[in-house]
Protein backbone atom coordinates (compact mmCIF):
# COMPACT_ATOMS: atom_id res chain seq x y z
CA UNK A 1 0.00 0.00 0.00
CA UNK A 2 1.19 3.47 -0.80
CA UNK A 3 2.39 5.38 2.22
CA UNK A 4 0.80 8.81 2.56
CA UNK A 5 2.76 11.16 4.79
CA UNK A 6 1.16 14.14 6.41
CA UNK A 7 4.21 16.36 5.94
CA UNK A 8 4.01 15.98 2.15
CA UNK A 9 0.60 17.65 2.07
CA UNK A 10 -0.66 21.18 2.67
CA UNK A 11 -3.92 20.33 4.32
CA UNK A 12 -5.54 17.48 6.20
CA UNK A 13 -9.17 16.83 7.07
CA UNK A 14 -10.20 14.03 9.38
CA UNK A 15 -13.42 12.29 8.41
CA UNK A 16 -15.29 11.02 11.43
CA UNK A 17 -18.94 11.75 10.87
CA UNK A 18 -21.32 13.09 8.29
CA UNK A 19 -20.63 16.71 9.12
CA UNK A 20 -16.94 16.25 8.33
CA UNK A 21 -17.90 15.60 4.71
CA UNK A 22 -19.21 19.14 4.49
CA UNK A 23 -16.08 20.45 6.21
CA UNK A 24 -13.79 18.60 3.77
CA UNK A 25 -15.77 19.91 0.83
CA UNK A 26 -15.64 23.47 2.10
CA UNK A 27 -11.90 23.36 2.75
CA UNK A 28 -11.04 21.92 -0.64
CA UNK A 29 -13.30 24.48 -2.26
CA UNK A 30 -11.40 27.34 -0.60
CA UNK A 31 -8.10 25.68 -1.48
CA UNK A 32 -9.03 25.32 -5.15
CA UNK A 33 -10.35 28.86 -5.23
CA UNK A 34 -7.03 30.18 -3.92
CA UNK A 35 -5.21 28.15 -6.57
CA UNK A 36 -7.23 29.96 -9.22
CA UNK A 37 -9.43 27.18 -10.59
CA UNK A 38 -12.49 28.12 -12.63
CA UNK A 39 -15.88 27.91 -10.95
CA UNK A 40 -16.83 24.83 -12.98
CA UNK A 41 -13.63 23.06 -11.93
CA UNK A 42 -14.04 24.09 -8.30
CA UNK A 43 -17.49 22.50 -8.33
CA UNK A 44 -16.10 19.33 -9.88
CA UNK A 45 -13.24 19.10 -7.40
CA UNK A 46 -15.44 19.67 -4.37
CA UNK A 47 -17.99 17.17 -5.68
CA UNK A 48 -15.20 14.60 -6.09
CA UNK A 49 -14.04 15.25 -2.51
CA UNK A 50 -17.62 14.94 -1.34
CA UNK A 51 -17.83 11.48 -2.94
CA UNK A 52 -14.48 10.35 -1.55
CA UNK A 53 -15.26 11.60 1.95
CA UNK A 54 -18.68 9.96 1.76
CA UNK A 55 -17.08 6.64 0.85
CA UNK A 56 -14.69 6.92 3.79
CA UNK A 57 -17.51 7.69 6.20
CA UNK A 58 -19.84 5.04 4.83
CA UNK A 59 -17.50 2.10 4.39
CA UNK A 60 -14.52 2.69 6.67
CA UNK A 61 -16.11 4.82 9.38
CA UNK A 62 -13.16 7.16 9.58
CA UNK A 63 -10.16 8.27 7.57
CA UNK A 64 -8.36 11.28 6.15
CA UNK A 65 -8.49 13.59 3.16
CA UNK A 66 -5.11 15.10 2.22
CA UNK A 67 -4.82 18.08 -0.08
CA UNK A 68 -1.81 19.66 -1.76
CA UNK A 69 -0.79 21.87 -4.63
CA UNK A 70 1.62 20.37 -7.15
CA UNK A 71 3.68 22.91 -9.00
CA UNK A 72 5.25 21.76 -12.21
CA UNK A 73 4.75 22.86 -15.74
CA UNK A 74 1.09 23.17 -14.92
CA UNK A 75 -0.33 23.80 -11.48
CA UNK A 76 -2.46 20.94 -10.22
CA UNK A 77 -4.39 20.04 -7.11
CA UNK A 78 -3.82 16.62 -5.62
CA UNK A 79 -6.23 14.98 -3.22
CA UNK A 80 -5.61 11.73 -1.37
CA UNK A 81 -8.39 9.90 0.46
CA UNK A 82 -6.98 7.37 2.90
CA UNK A 83 -8.70 4.95 5.23
CA UNK A 84 -7.92 1.80 7.15
CA UNK A 85 -11.32 0.29 6.49
CA UNK A 86 -12.43 -3.06 5.08
CA UNK A 87 -10.87 -2.43 1.67
CA UNK A 88 -12.37 -3.21 -1.73
CA UNK A 89 -12.39 -6.78 -2.99
CA UNK A 90 -12.72 -6.08 -6.68
CA UNK A 91 -11.25 -2.67 -7.38
CA UNK A 92 -11.87 -2.87 -11.11
CA UNK A 93 -15.60 -3.44 -10.62
CA UNK A 94 -15.83 -0.74 -7.95
CA UNK A 95 -14.76 2.00 -10.34
CA UNK A 96 -17.33 0.93 -12.95
CA UNK A 97 -20.50 3.01 -13.11
CA UNK A 98 -23.44 1.31 -11.44
CA UNK A 99 -21.41 -0.72 -8.96
CA UNK A 100 -22.57 -0.46 -5.37
CA UNK A 101 -22.65 -2.60 -2.26
CA UNK A 102 -25.15 -0.46 -0.39
CA UNK A 103 -28.86 -0.19 -0.92
CA UNK A 104 -30.29 3.06 -2.18
CA UNK A 105 -27.02 4.26 -3.63
CA UNK A 106 -26.59 5.13 -7.27
CA UNK A 107 -23.19 3.44 -7.50
CA UNK A 108 -21.80 6.36 -9.44
CA UNK A 109 -19.39 7.63 -6.79
CA UNK A 110 -15.97 6.29 -7.75
CA UNK A 111 -16.64 6.18 -11.48
CA UNK A 112 -17.93 9.73 -11.22
CA UNK A 113 -14.82 10.87 -9.37
CA UNK A 114 -12.68 9.35 -12.11
CA UNK A 115 -14.56 11.30 -14.76
CA UNK A 116 -14.56 14.53 -12.77
CA UNK A 117 -10.79 14.56 -12.27
CA UNK A 118 -7.82 14.34 -14.64
CA UNK A 119 -5.95 11.48 -13.03
CA UNK A 120 -7.23 8.71 -10.81
CA UNK A 121 -5.25 6.21 -8.78
CA UNK A 122 -6.71 3.60 -6.46
CA UNK A 123 -5.11 0.96 -4.32
CA UNK A 124 -6.96 -1.25 -1.91
CA UNK A 125 -6.28 -4.29 0.20
CA UNK A 126 -9.02 -6.27 1.89
CA UNK A 127 -9.01 -5.62 5.65
CA UNK A 128 -6.17 -3.12 5.35
CA UNK A 129 -7.77 -0.12 3.75
CA UNK A 130 -8.01 1.99 0.65
CA UNK A 131 -6.02 4.84 -0.87
CA UNK A 132 -7.48 6.97 -3.63
CA UNK A 133 -5.34 9.72 -5.18
CA UNK A 134 -6.78 12.12 -7.72
CA UNK A 135 -5.43 15.23 -9.39
CA UNK A 136 -6.82 18.01 -11.51
CA UNK A 137 -4.76 20.43 -13.62
CA UNK A 138 -5.50 24.10 -13.63
CA UNK A 139 -6.25 25.09 -17.15
CA UNK A 140 -5.07 28.50 -18.22
CA UNK A 141 -6.86 30.09 -21.08
CA UNK B 1 -16.78 18.32 60.14
CA UNK B 2 -18.73 21.54 59.62
CA UNK B 3 -16.49 23.31 62.12
CA UNK B 4 -13.48 21.99 60.30
CA UNK B 5 -14.68 23.38 56.99
CA UNK B 6 -15.37 26.77 58.58
CA UNK B 7 -11.89 26.83 60.14
CA UNK B 8 -10.16 25.83 56.93
CA UNK B 9 -12.39 27.80 54.58
CA UNK B 10 -9.76 30.33 53.52
CA UNK B 11 -7.05 27.75 52.90
CA UNK B 12 -9.50 25.54 51.03
CA UNK B 13 -10.71 28.33 48.81
CA UNK B 14 -7.11 29.30 48.06
CA UNK B 15 -6.39 25.75 46.92
CA UNK B 16 -9.57 25.56 44.88
CA UNK B 17 -8.75 28.88 43.33
CA UNK B 18 -5.48 27.40 42.09
CA UNK B 19 -7.32 24.59 40.32
CA UNK B 20 -10.16 26.43 38.68
CA UNK B 21 -9.16 30.08 38.84
CA UNK B 22 -12.37 31.04 40.61
CA UNK B 23 -13.56 30.67 44.17
CA UNK B 24 -16.95 32.34 44.51
CA UNK B 25 -18.81 29.27 43.21
CA UNK B 26 -16.80 26.97 45.46
CA UNK B 27 -17.62 29.12 48.45
CA UNK B 28 -21.31 28.92 47.62
CA UNK B 29 -20.99 25.17 47.30
CA UNK B 30 -19.20 24.73 50.63
CA UNK B 31 -21.66 26.96 52.45
CA UNK B 32 -24.69 25.15 51.09
CA UNK B 33 -22.98 21.82 51.84
CA UNK B 34 -22.53 22.79 55.46
CA UNK B 35 -26.02 24.21 55.74
CA UNK B 36 -27.77 21.19 54.33
CA UNK B 37 -25.51 18.33 55.45
CA UNK B 38 -27.48 15.85 57.58
CA UNK B 39 -30.73 17.62 56.77
CA UNK B 40 -33.64 16.37 54.67
CA UNK B 41 -33.07 18.93 51.97
CA UNK B 42 -29.49 17.76 51.45
CA UNK B 43 -29.96 15.99 48.10
CA UNK B 44 -31.93 18.80 46.55
CA UNK B 45 -29.72 21.59 47.87
CA UNK B 46 -26.62 19.82 46.68
CA UNK B 47 -28.11 19.29 43.25
CA UNK B 48 -28.69 23.02 42.85
CA UNK B 49 -25.26 24.12 43.98
CA UNK B 50 -23.53 21.35 42.02
CA UNK B 51 -25.41 22.40 38.90
CA UNK B 52 -23.78 25.79 39.40
CA UNK B 53 -20.34 24.20 39.58
CA UNK B 54 -20.93 22.01 36.53
CA UNK B 55 -22.04 25.00 34.53
CA UNK B 56 -18.92 26.92 35.45
CA UNK B 57 -16.04 24.40 35.57
CA UNK B 58 -14.71 21.41 33.72
CA UNK B 59 -15.71 18.06 35.26
CA UNK B 60 -12.07 17.03 35.68
CA UNK B 61 -11.39 20.23 37.65
CA UNK B 62 -14.40 19.66 39.87
CA UNK B 63 -13.16 16.12 40.60
CA UNK B 64 -9.73 17.45 41.52
CA UNK B 65 -11.28 20.13 43.70
CA UNK B 66 -13.43 17.61 45.56
CA UNK B 67 -10.39 15.38 46.07
CA UNK B 68 -8.52 18.31 47.55
CA UNK B 69 -11.38 19.07 49.94
CA UNK B 70 -11.46 15.39 50.89
CA UNK B 71 -7.74 15.48 51.72
CA UNK B 72 -8.07 18.54 53.92
CA UNK B 73 -11.35 17.75 55.64
CA UNK B 74 -11.61 14.41 57.36
CA UNK B 75 -14.96 12.71 56.75
CA UNK B 76 -15.86 14.78 53.69
CA UNK B 77 -17.78 12.42 51.39
CA UNK B 78 -15.84 13.27 48.22
CA UNK B 79 -16.87 10.08 46.42
CA UNK B 80 -20.51 10.58 47.28
CA UNK B 81 -20.48 14.18 46.09
CA UNK B 82 -18.64 13.21 42.92
CA UNK B 83 -21.36 10.69 42.16
CA UNK B 84 -23.89 13.50 42.50
CA UNK B 85 -21.78 15.70 40.24
CA UNK B 86 -21.92 13.04 37.54
CA UNK B 87 -25.68 12.77 37.91
CA UNK B 88 -26.05 16.50 37.57
CA UNK B 89 -23.69 16.62 34.58
CA UNK B 90 -25.57 13.76 32.95
CA UNK B 91 -28.78 15.66 33.33
CA UNK B 92 -27.27 18.87 31.95
CA UNK B 93 -25.87 17.00 28.94
CA UNK B 94 -29.23 15.42 28.25
CA UNK B 95 -30.87 18.81 28.29
CA UNK B 96 -28.28 20.19 25.89
CA UNK B 97 -28.78 17.28 23.50
CA UNK B 98 -32.51 17.90 23.58
CA UNK B 99 -31.96 21.55 22.66
CA UNK B 100 -29.68 20.56 19.77
CA UNK B 101 -32.25 18.08 18.52
CA UNK B 102 -35.01 20.64 18.70
CA UNK B 103 -32.90 23.21 16.88
CA UNK B 104 -32.16 20.70 14.15
CA UNK B 105 -35.85 20.09 13.67
CA UNK B 106 -36.53 23.81 13.55
CA UNK B 107 -33.75 24.22 11.01
CA UNK B 108 -35.08 21.43 8.82
CA UNK B 109 -38.48 23.09 8.75
CA UNK B 110 -37.10 26.54 8.14
CA UNK B 111 -34.83 25.41 5.37
CA UNK B 112 -37.44 23.57 3.34
CA UNK B 113 -40.58 25.58 2.89
CA UNK B 114 -43.28 24.25 0.60
CA UNK B 115 -45.49 26.85 -1.05
CA UNK B 116 -48.72 26.51 -2.95
CA UNK B 117 -48.00 29.16 -5.54
CA UNK B 118 -50.83 28.59 -8.02
CA UNK B 119 -53.89 26.41 -8.29
CA UNK B 120 -52.55 22.84 -8.36
CA UNK B 121 -48.93 24.03 -8.41
CA UNK B 122 -46.53 23.65 -5.46
CA UNK B 123 -43.03 25.11 -5.21
CA UNK B 124 -40.32 23.54 -3.02
CA UNK B 125 -37.14 25.61 -3.03
CA UNK B 126 -34.14 23.69 -1.68
CA UNK B 127 -31.56 25.72 0.19
CA UNK B 128 -28.13 24.84 1.53
CA UNK B 129 -26.36 21.57 2.12
CA UNK B 130 -28.48 18.46 2.28
CA UNK B 131 -27.43 15.71 4.65
CA UNK B 132 -29.27 12.40 4.78
CA UNK B 133 -31.37 13.37 7.80
CA UNK B 134 -32.55 16.65 6.34
CA UNK B 135 -33.15 15.06 2.96
CA UNK B 136 -35.34 12.43 4.60
CA UNK B 137 -37.51 14.86 6.54
CA UNK B 138 -37.82 17.11 3.51
CA UNK B 139 -39.00 14.30 1.25
CA UNK B 140 -41.57 13.22 3.81
CA UNK B 141 -42.95 16.71 4.22
CA UNK B 142 -43.11 17.37 0.51
CA UNK B 143 -44.98 14.11 -0.14
CA UNK B 144 -47.49 14.90 2.62
CA UNK B 145 -47.99 18.40 1.29
CA UNK B 146 -48.56 17.14 -2.26
CA UNK B 147 -51.07 14.59 -1.04
CA UNK B 148 -52.90 17.13 1.13
CA UNK B 149 -53.15 19.86 -1.49
CA UNK B 150 -53.84 17.43 -4.36
CA UNK B 151 -51.30 19.39 -6.37
CA UNK B 152 -50.76 18.38 -9.99
CA UNK B 153 -47.29 19.85 -10.43
CA UNK B 154 -44.38 20.25 -8.02
CA UNK B 155 -41.58 22.62 -8.95
CA UNK B 156 -38.35 21.74 -7.13
CA UNK B 157 -35.98 24.68 -7.32
CA UNK B 158 -32.31 23.95 -6.60
CA UNK B 159 -30.94 27.48 -7.06
CA UNK B 160 -29.90 27.50 -3.40
CA UNK B 161 -28.06 24.18 -3.47
CA UNK B 162 -24.29 24.74 -3.77
CA UNK B 163 -23.38 21.23 -4.86
CA UNK B 164 -25.12 18.07 -6.04
CA UNK B 165 -23.12 14.87 -5.56
CA UNK B 166 -24.35 11.34 -6.12
CA UNK B 167 -25.93 11.24 -2.66
CA UNK B 168 -27.98 14.38 -3.11
CA UNK B 169 -28.68 13.38 -6.73
CA UNK B 170 -29.82 9.94 -5.65
CA UNK B 171 -32.03 11.44 -2.98
CA UNK B 172 -33.63 13.83 -5.48
CA UNK B 173 -34.31 11.00 -7.94
CA UNK B 174 -35.95 8.96 -5.19
CA UNK B 175 -38.07 11.90 -4.12
CA UNK B 176 -39.11 12.67 -7.72
CA UNK B 177 -40.17 9.08 -8.31
CA UNK B 178 -42.20 9.08 -5.10
CA UNK B 179 -43.95 12.33 -6.03
CA UNK B 180 -44.78 10.92 -9.46
CA UNK B 181 -46.35 7.90 -7.79
CA UNK B 182 -48.82 10.34 -6.22
CA UNK B 183 -49.90 11.31 -9.73
CA UNK B 184 -48.05 14.60 -9.66
CA UNK B 185 -45.70 16.01 -12.28
CA UNK B 186 -42.24 17.19 -11.21
CA UNK B 187 -40.38 20.12 -12.69
CA UNK B 188 -36.81 20.82 -11.59
CA UNK B 189 -35.44 24.33 -12.01
CA UNK B 190 -32.37 26.37 -11.20
CA UNK B 191 -29.51 23.99 -12.01
CA UNK B 192 -26.35 26.09 -12.22
CA UNK B 193 -23.96 25.65 -15.19
CA UNK B 194 -21.15 24.29 -13.02
CA UNK B 195 -23.52 21.79 -11.41
CA UNK B 196 -24.89 20.78 -14.82
CA UNK B 197 -21.40 19.87 -15.97
CA UNK B 198 -20.68 17.96 -12.78
CA UNK B 199 -23.94 16.01 -13.00
CA UNK B 200 -23.14 14.91 -16.55
CA UNK B 201 -19.68 13.75 -15.47
CA UNK B 202 -21.13 11.90 -12.51
CA UNK B 203 -23.75 10.25 -14.69
CA UNK B 204 -26.66 11.47 -12.56
CA UNK B 205 -29.65 11.67 -14.86
CA UNK B 206 -32.92 13.50 -14.12
CA UNK B 207 -34.67 12.06 -17.18
CA UNK B 208 -37.79 11.15 -15.21
CA UNK B 209 -38.73 14.79 -14.76
CA UNK B 210 -39.05 17.97 -16.76
CA UNK B 211 -36.15 20.36 -16.47
CA UNK B 212 -36.67 24.11 -16.85
CA UNK B 213 -34.08 26.84 -16.73
CA UNK B 214 -35.41 28.89 -13.84
CA UNK B 215 -38.38 29.25 -11.54
CA UNK B 216 -40.09 31.63 -13.93
CA UNK B 217 -40.11 29.26 -16.89
CA UNK B 218 -40.88 26.36 -14.56
CA UNK B 219 -43.95 28.17 -13.27
CA UNK B 220 -45.05 29.18 -16.77
CA UNK B 221 -44.80 25.55 -17.87
CA UNK B 222 -46.61 24.24 -14.78
CA UNK B 223 -49.49 26.67 -15.22
CA UNK B 224 -49.79 25.87 -18.91
CA UNK B 225 -50.15 22.13 -18.33
CA UNK B 226 -52.58 22.47 -15.41
CA UNK B 227 -54.79 24.86 -17.38
CA UNK B 228 -54.81 22.57 -20.38
CA UNK B 229 -55.90 19.69 -18.15
CA UNK B 230 -58.62 21.84 -16.62
CA UNK B 231 -60.06 22.75 -20.05
CA UNK B 232 -59.90 19.17 -21.25
CA UNK B 233 -62.01 18.04 -18.32
CA UNK B 234 -64.87 20.41 -19.12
Amino acid sequence: MRDIKMEDYDMLVKINDERDIVVARQMVKDFAKRMGFSLADITKISTAVSELARNIFRYAGSGFIYIRENTGEEKEIEIAAVDKGPGIENVEAAVEAGFTTSKGSLGLGLSGVRRLMDSFFIESEVNRGTVVIVTKRRRTF
Amino acid sequence: MKQKIVNNMDILLEELHKITGRKAKWEEFLVSFMESYDSDAYEKKMRDSLANLVEEFKLSDIARGLDRIGEKIEGFPAGEVLRQVLQVADHALEEKNMVIKELKEVLAELATPTIRIWKDVVVAPLIGTLDSERAQSMAERLLEFVADTRAKVVIVDVTGVPLIDTIVGGFLIEMFNAVKLLGCEVVITGIKPSIAHTLVKLGVDFNMVTVKRDLESGLRYAISITEKEGKGAV
